[in-house]
């Protein structure tokens, strides 16, 4: 506590202060929690990296750092600290953000913030636990925990811990909201609390599926049920292991929206239409879930079809409205200030030099480019058949979680240290350079990811298979040459994002203290709010040509990189009834 | 305009959407149906596609079917090793930890034969690629408690090689074996 008040902030006799950036009504409660929630992420931020180097330096077989026996564990170490632990706690924490800090309300049932808090930590440090005491060789969880392999049962429980834990810290935001539409029937939500409640519903329905799924396991590994069916978990896990990644795409549009907004000075071009896409994910995004199945026995072709693709791409398109809505608000909002002319002048005079701002646009730009279109891609029910479970795999979900949302919530941390914490960076020139080093490097490493995976066949989940496959000759050697690039990318990623660690950490500790008032440099050339009016003639008066443009350019990669997928796909032999 | 962070005011329901973010909706609501069209008429036209019968069973049965198979077929050496010859157009390939029981496996080139394939402990994941070709590599998920039933036509001659690459404990990494694609046998 003593170190908490380090950064305590002034507030009035009832609690409240006004951030110098957004202008927004701060509750003392809601802020206290959002920086634990926040600095817990970043922790498991850092296990999550650690076990990245380990894991990444093995599938680097020039290395083979860690041996067969030991290295299942390290993997699940990365992927339960870095895609749970580390976006969950964020998750809460922007859940805080869109909520009371948003609509200016207290933080509703602050007990309530602090034993999910308490939950969420002994569920985490309970799994690290389990997972790190497994014997060597002895059957680790990885992310999905799959029956009937004998993972310890510990493991299950603290994972339903967790879960129980992430449900009680979202009742406070669900109160806040309750009691905002309570007091003012009939008014609109912003749009980022908007969003943050959809997030909020979708993490709801994931987590129902979670406690399902290792409630099920659970039981069977402690010998209340005797049998366990393969096919049933899978379903049951995929509820929560797609859901968790759908909270994680929502709460990171919710984010974009919300930082291009504070520090690029974004509009909402239409809020129909963003508000609609996000009821879209609402209707269709779980369906989604079942892109994990589509080579699964046992489930008919119709029903992979229909739920694949979200019922006729529902949330797809979904995305591809954010794709357009999100930059054009950019664009709009600075073409107002008079801020760049031609097709891409608001672009390219915008505050590149903040790292809030180069982070959230590298994190569009790379999610919808690289980890969206590949989505799509290997989520048809044939071209999953050259995809799953081979490193592409790996190389999609990096280019969602690793470069989309991880770059997305490095902003939103940045952001907190600035207007939360309020310290100044201890090195402005390090924080600029974060978003660009890590954004490169890990674009690389997930770019060879994807090719070894789909040139090569290259498996995920193996501690070898390029240099030796153990008791044969044959080996998948001729990837070799890509994992120099790709081991190298994975590398530098990992220095750029530990001193994303050391810049947040040394700044919170050493930075300036920023006085009220001070915005810390990040009000957007021209102000955040235009004064531009809502009528219909100036919503075709604005301009939204350059938006238009890199949105068919995004068209165009998908369409080429669709019907590469489909001729690589029927060069293969004649498979299937 | 309105900002996201505050609540929108008037009629926003009604306010127009711009000529251009109109089209884009076009643009990829078509390409949304497209692909799901594309996909969807592949099931039936196409000659890639994941699906066979599936059924449960249990894995003693399993393997007292792989066994009788295997006690029905011929063998051949090839590379120094012997292969099965399936009698008929099943071919039985069971996973376990950490190999393929009924591989290695001899078939023509050209013909269609129904794999069956399963598990008898965990799950496996069955991934094969010729050996001359690497590009051309397919993956399914086999179940412990469920046999899928998969039609292929190999047509180029080649060795192909089957990796494990779903996690299935460890020595997972040593989980290799071979299909012998031949013109004639
Ligand atoms: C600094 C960068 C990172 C590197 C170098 C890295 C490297 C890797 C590699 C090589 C694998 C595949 C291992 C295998 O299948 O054998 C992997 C798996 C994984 N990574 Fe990362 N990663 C990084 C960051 C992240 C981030 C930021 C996230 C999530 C937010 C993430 C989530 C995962 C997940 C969920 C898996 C799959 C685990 C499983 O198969 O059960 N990684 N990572
Ligand atoms: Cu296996």
């Amino acid at each position: 506590m003593k170190l908490l008040s380090h950064f305590d902030n002034d507030y009035d006799e009832d609690g409240f202060r006004t951030c110098s950036v957004t202008g927004l009504n701060i509750h003392q409660d809601a802020e206290r929690y959002v920086k634990i929630y926040g600095v817990t992420a970043v922790i498991a931020l850092v296990i999550g990296g650690i076990f990245a180097l380990t894991v990444a330096l093995t599938r680097w077989e020039l290395f083979s750092l860690v041996s067969e026996q030991n290295y299942y564990r390290h993997l699940s170490m990365h992927a339960w600290n870095i895609l749970i632990f580390w976006m969950v706690f964020m998750e809460i924490a922007i859940l805080y953000v869109g909520g009371p800090m948003v609509l200016g309300r207290k933080l509703p049932l602050p007990k309530l913030a602090g034993l999910g808090y308490i939950l969420m930590l002994v569920g985490a440090l309970g799994v690290n636990w389990a997972i790190w005491t497994t014997p060597a060789g002895a059957d680790a969880p990885l992310l999905t925990a799959y029956v009937p392999l004998e993972i310890a049962t510990e493991f299950y429980a603290f994972a339903i811990v967790f879960l129980l834990g992430a449900t009680i810290a979202a009742l406070p935001f669900f109160a806040a909201i309750w009691l905002e539409k309570r007091g003012n029937p009939g008014k609109t939500l912003p749009l980022v609390a908007f969003g943050a409640f959809i997030t909020s519903i979708i993490a709801v329905q994931a987590i129902l599926g979670g406690l399902a799924a290792f409630g099920y396991a659970f039981v069977w590994r402690v010998g209340i049920i005797e049998t366990i069916n393969t096919g049933i978990y899978r379903q049951l896990y995929w509820i929560i292991g797609h859901g968790s990644q759908q909270i994680n795409l929502l709460a990171m549009i919710t984010v974009w929206y919300f930082l291009t907004h504070v520090v690029g000075g974004a509009v909402v071009v239409s809020e129909k239409v963003s508000r609609s896409a996000f009821v879209l994910y609402l209707f269709f995004i779980n369906l989604g879930a079942a892109h994990h199945l589509m080579v699964d026995p046992g489930v008919s072709v119709g029903w992979r079809v229909f739920n694949t693709s979200y019922a006729f791409y529902g949330a797809a398109f979904a995305s591809m409205i954010h794709a357009f809505a999100i930059p054009a608000g950019l664009e709009v909002g600075r073409r107002q200030r008079g801020k760049g002319g031609g097709l891409f002048g608001w672009l390219t005079s915008a505050p590149w030099k903040n790292p809030i701002f180069s982070s959230t646009i590298f994190s569009i730009i790379l999610f919808g480019f690289v980890g969206g279109i590949t989505g799509v891609l290997m989520g048809q029910l044939q071209l999953n058949m050259t995809w799953h479970n081979t490193f592409a795999t790996v190389g999609h979900f990096h280019g969602t979680v690793a470069l989309g949302t991880s770059l997305a919530f490095f902003g939103l941390v940045f952001f907190v240290v600035k207007t939360m914490f309020r310290r100044d960076f201890i090195s402005t020139k390090l924080a600029q350079i974060i978003p660009y080093f890590y954004a490169g490097a890990m674009g690389i490493a997930t770019l060879m990811m994807m090719y070894v995976g789909i040139l090569y066949g290259v498996p995920r989940r193996t501690s070898s298979a390029v240099e030796n496959i153990p008791g044969t000759d044959f080996s998948l050697s001729a990837a070799e040459l890509l994992f120099i690039p790709l081991g190298l990318g994975a590398v530098l990623a990992i220095v750029a994002g530990a001193l994303f660690i050391v810049v947040t950490v040394a700044s919170l500790i050493f930075g300036r203290r920023l006085e009220p008032g001070d915005d810390g440099g990040l009000i957007p050339d021209g102000g955040m709010a235009t004064d531009g009016g809502i009528t219909a003639e100036d919503i075709h008066a604005a301009d939204m040509r350059g938006t238009f443009t890199m949105c068919l350019i995004f068209m165009a990669t998908f369409v080429l990189l669709y019907i590469l997928n489909w001729f690589l796909l029927t060069q293969l032999w004649q498979i299937g009834a | 305009m309105s900002t996201p962070l505050d609540p929108p005011k008037g009629n926003w329901w009604d306010i127009p959407v711009n000529r251009r973010e109109s089209i884009w909706l076009g643009i990829a609501g078509a390409w949304s149906l497209a692909i799901f069209g594309w996909m969807s008429g592949f099931t039936r036209f196409g000659d890639q596609n994941p699906v066979g019968e599936t059924y449960e069973v249990d894995p003693d049965e399993q393997w007292a079917r792989t066994q009788d198979y295997l006690d029905d077929a011929e063998t051949i050496e090839i590379d120094g090793r012997e292969a099965v010859i399936p009698p008929d157009d099943s071919v039985y390939i069971t996973g376990y930890r950490f190999a393929w029981e009924g591989l290695p496996v001899a078939l023509e080139a050209g013909r269609q034969y129904d794999l069956h394939l399963g598990a008898y402990d965990v799950q496996h994941g069955f991934s094969v690629r010729p050996e001359d070709s690497l590009s051309q590599q397919i993956n399914l998920q086999i179940f412990p408690d469920t046999e899928w039933i998969v039609p292929m036509t190999f047509e180029d001659p080649d060795t192909y090689h089957v990796i494990c690459n779903e996690y299935c404990g460890s020595g997972h990494n040593g989980m290799h074996g071979k299909f012998y694609v031949r013109e004639e046998l």
